[in-house]
C-alpha cells in the first residue's frame, strides 16, 4: 500500500489538500491516522509529506511559465494565506503642485529622454550636464548677435543667466513643495483649520445669522473671503492678453464651457416624431418623400401618388 | 519617540531607503539569540535552523540575559532595540533551564514592536550532519507542508503555522524557477487527542492571557526536512520522491503570547489594489469586461439564445403551400408533444 501511494502522481484524500502556490505551501487538513503514526513514525511522516508535496507540485507545474535565461519561471499567483506585515504600509508621497495640476487636467507623465539628437553633430548629446545641449550657446565659439544689440551685449552671459534663472526657479518651486507637504502633514494645523471652519459655520447658523448672539470676550469678527477686482485701468497689452486667454478658453476646452441644453429636446422627442411622420420607415425615407413631393410639382417622381 | 533622521550622503540615503517600508516586503531577517544558558542540543538546533534560514539570518555569538515571557525584565525592549539596529523582524531565542529544558522562542515583530511570541521545547533532534544524504543549496526557497486539522482549528497551531511560514517562506515572489525548488519543510502533528476535539474553542484567547493552559494535552509537532527528487511520470506533472535531509525536530508547545488585536489589525492591512490589477481580474471579480489593445474597455452582453423557429423569414409563395409537408412531418413524428408553436398555429388554422 505504501508502494502504491508512492507511485501515484495524483493525490486523493478525504479532505482535499489546501494548496497555496503563492507561498509554496500545502496544508493537509485530514486527521492524522493514529495507527500508522504508532506503527512507524518516520515512514508515516514521509508518506504524508510526499502526498502533500506531490499535490503542491501538481499545482506548481500547471502554472503559466515565462522563459528566462535560467530556465522557465513559473508565474506564482498572489498568496491566499495572510501573514502579518513586518512594517506598516508605506505612506503615499504628497503631491507636488504640478502633480496635482496634471492630475486635475489629465496630463500624462512623459519620461523625457536624457539625450537629445544634435542635427549639426549628427549624434546624440546630453540634454543637460557635461557637454549638455542646454549650454550650447555658452560653449560654442561664435554666436550671432542681434542687430540692435548694445555694444556690451554678451550673448553667452544672457544665455547663462537665463539658464541659471531656470535652475533657481526650479529650486524655489521645490522648496515650496517641501514646505507645503510639511504643512499638510502637520495634523495639528489641519485640525485647527477644521475647528475654525466649524466655528464659523455655527456662528452664522442662528435665525439672525449671528447678529443678535451674545458676544464672548475676545471673540473675533468672522472674516469672509476678500473679493479682488481687476483695476479699472489696465495696460493695453494686459487687456489684449486677458481677452485672448478668454477666447482660447472658450474655443479649446469643450468640457469647461458649459453647453446650452437643447430646449427642444425636452418638449419634442425628435426620434419619435420622425418615426411617426415617416410611418416607421425612418428619416431618410421621409426626406426622399419630401424631395419627391416638391419635385412632383415639376412633374417627376412618385410624389404624385398622394 | 524616534527622531527623524535625514540622510547626509547618498550612501546613507540608499541604506535608509532599503530599510523603509515597502509595499511588497522583502524576506524577514531572523536574529538567532542565545539566552543565559543553551545546551549542546540547542546550539546545534539553532545552527541547523540558521542553515535553513540563510542568507536572511543573523547570529548573536554572545549569551544574553533575555527572558521574553518575563514582563518584569527589559527583554522586550532589548528585542525591539536589536530589531531596529539590525532591521530584523524575527527572533529565535534559545534558552534551557531546569524547568523548561531546551526551549526555543519564536518572536515576531511589527513596526519595531513585538507582535507575538511562541515557545516550543525540543524533545528530540537529529542534525543535518548526522544524516549522510544530499543537502539543499543555501538560499533556495523551501516548500512547506503542514499536516493536521489543528492547523485550521486550534489557535495555538494556527499561530505556529503562521510563524513558521513567516520564518521560512514569508516572502511574496511573483515568479519562481521550478528546478530551483529543492527541499521541503514538513510540519505535522501527533494524532489529535479526543479531549482537544471536544473541548470548546476559546474564541478570545486575548481575554485571559494569564490563565494557565494545559500544555501537556497539546499534541507534539514533528518537523522534518526532505530534499525532493523529481522523476518523470509520463505526464507533465513529475512524480516526487523525498529523501530525509535534516534537521529533524520533535517539538512540544509551551508558553505563548498571542498578538494584540489592534496591532494585528494594523499588521494585516493590505495595499490597495492598483487599477491594472483589478482589470487583470484580481480583487473583485469582473466578468465579461476586457481591455482591448487600444486601451478601451469592452463589454460582452448576453442576449439569450435566439429561437430560430420564431424567426420571420421572407415570405414567398412557393414556401407557403406547405400543408402537405406539415402533415407529413406530423405523421413522421410521434405524439410526444414537442410541437413548435408554429406548427400548433398551423394545426389550429
Amino acid at each position: 500500500m505504501q508502494r502504491n501511494s508512492n507511485q501515484s502522481v495524483t493525490v486523493e484524500k478525504e479532505t482535499p489538500l489546501e494548496v497555496d502556490p503563492g507561498y509554496l505551501t500545502v496544508t493537509d487538513l485530514n486527521p492524522v491516522d493514529e495507527e500508522s503514526y504508532n506503527e512507524n513514525l518516520e515512514a508515516h511522516l514521509q508518506s504524508l509529506a510526499r502526498d502533500g508535496v506531490q499535490a503542491l507540485y501538481a499545482s506548481l507545474f500547471t502554472l503559466p511559465t515565462r522563459p528566462s535565461p535560467d530556465g522557465p519561471l513559473a508565474q506564482l499567483p498572489p498568496p491566499k494565506t495572510q501573514l502579518p506585515r513586518a512594517k506598516p504600509l508605506p505612506k503615499p508621497k504628497p503631491q507636488t503642485k504640478w502633480e496635482a495640476f496634471a492630475a486635475a487636467k489629465g496630463i500624462q507623465h512623459k519620461v523625457r529622454d536624457r539625450r537629445e539628437w544634435d542635427e549639426e553633430k549628427q549624434d546624440w548629446v546630453n540634454r543637460w550636464g557635461r557637454n549638455g545641449k542646454n549650454k550650447q550657446i555658452e560653449e560654442q565659439w561664435i554666436t550671432e548677435v542681434p542687430l540692435n544689440a548694445d555694444a556690451d551685449y554678451d550673448p553667452r552671459k544672457v544665455a547663462r543667466d537665463a539658464r541659471k534663472e531656470r535652475v533657481a526657479k526650479n529650486e524655489k518651486k521645490h522648496a515650496q513643495n517641501v514646505t507645503r507637504a510639511a504643512a499638510a502633514a502637520n495634523p495639528r494645523d489641519a485640525r485647527k483649520t477644521d475647528i475654525e471652519k466649524t466655528l464659523a459655520t455655527t456662528r452664522i447658523s442662528t435665525a439672525s445669522m449671528g447678529k443678535f448672539d451674545k458676544k464672548l470676550d475676545g471673540e473675533k469678527k468672522i472674516r469672509g473671503v476678500k473679493r479682488k477686482f481687476d483695476p479699472t485701468e489696465k495696460s493695453v497689452s494686459d487687456e489684449a492678453k486677458a481677452s485672448v486667454a478668454l477666447l482660447s478658453r472658450l474655443e479649446s476646452d469643450a468640457k469647461k464651457t458649459r453647453r446650452e441644453p437643447q430646449a427642444e429636446e425636452s418638449v419634442l422627442n425628435t426620434r419619435k416624431a420622425v418615426r411617426f411622420a415617416s410611418k416607421g420607415r425612418g428619416g431618410l425615407a421621409l426626406g426622399r418623400e419630401a424631395a419627391g413631393g416638391r419635385s412632383s410639382r415639376g412633374g417627376r417622381g412618385r410624389g404624385g401618388k398622394r | 519617540m524616534l527622531r527623524t533622521i535625514k540622510p547626509k550622503n547618498a550612501r546613507s540615503k540608499r541604506a535608509m531607503d532599503a530599510r523603509s517600508p515597502k509595499e511588497v516586503e522583502d524576506a524577514r531577517t531572523a536574529i538567532f539569540v542565545k539566552g543565559t544558558h543553551t545546551g549542546e542540543t540547542l546550539n546545534a538546533v539553532m545552527r541547523d535552523l540558521m542553515a535553513l534560514k540563510r542568507p536572511n539570518a543573523i547570529s548573536f555569538n554572545k549569551k544574553n540575559p533575555i527572558h521574553p515571557f518575563d514582563s518584569n525584565t527589559s527583554s522586550i525592549s532589548s528585542l525591539e532595540f536589536w530589531a531596529g539596529k539590525n532591521d530584523a523582524s524575527l527572533f529565535l531565542v534559545g534558552q534551557t533551564t531546569k524547568k523548561r529544558p531546551n526551549g526555543l522562542t519564536f518572536v515576531r515583530m511589527y513596526d519595531g514592536q513585538v507582535l507575538d511570541m511562541m515557545e516550543v521545547g525540543v524533545d528530540s533532534w537529529t542534525g543535518m550532519d548526522s544524516l549522510k544524504t544530499p543537502k539543499s543549496t543555501p538560499g533556495h526557497k523551501p516548500l512547506m507542508h503542514f499536516a493536521s486539522e489543528l492547523f485550521d482549528t486550534h489557535p495555538r497551531y494556527i499561530q505556529l503555522k503562521s510563524m513558521l511560514m513567516d520564518f521560512f517562506n514569508g516572502e511574496v515572489v511573483d515568479s519562481i524557477c521550478l528546478p530551483g525548488l529543492e527541499h521541503v519543510i514538513s510540519v505535522s502533528c501527533a494524532p489529535t487527542p479526543a479531549s482537544l476535539n471536544n473541548a470548546p474553542v476559546n474564541m478570545y484567547p486575548n481575554q485571559q492571557p494569564s490563565a494557565p493552559e494545559d500544555v501537556s494535552s497539546l499534541p507534539k509537532i514533528h518537523i522534518r526536512t526532505y530534499t525532493t527528487r523529481l522523476l518523470s511520470s509520463g505526464t507533465r506533472i513529475p512524480r516526487v520522491e523525498l529523501t530525509l535531509m535534516g534537521p529533524n525536530l520533535d517539538l512540544s508547545l509551551r508558553r505563548h503570547k498571542a498578538a494584540d488585536t489592534e496591532l494585528l489589525k494594523q499588521a494585516m492591512k493590505r495595499p490597495k489594489l492598483k487599477k491594472t490589477d483589478i482589470e487583470k481580474g484580481l480583487g473583485k471579480k469582473r466578468k465579461n469586461l476586457e481591455v482591448d489593445e487600444m486601451g478601451d474597455l469592452r463589454g460582452r452582453v448576453h442576449v439569450g439564445k435566439q429561437d430560430l423557429n420564431k424567426l420571420q423569414t421572407r415570405k414567398m409563395k412557393g414556401l407557403k403551400g406547405g400543408e402537405l409537408d406539415a402533415e407529413e412531418d406530423d405523421g413522421q413524428k410521434s405524439d410526444d408533444g414537442d410541437d413548435t408553436p408554429r406548427k400548433k398555429k398551423r394545426k389550429q388554422a
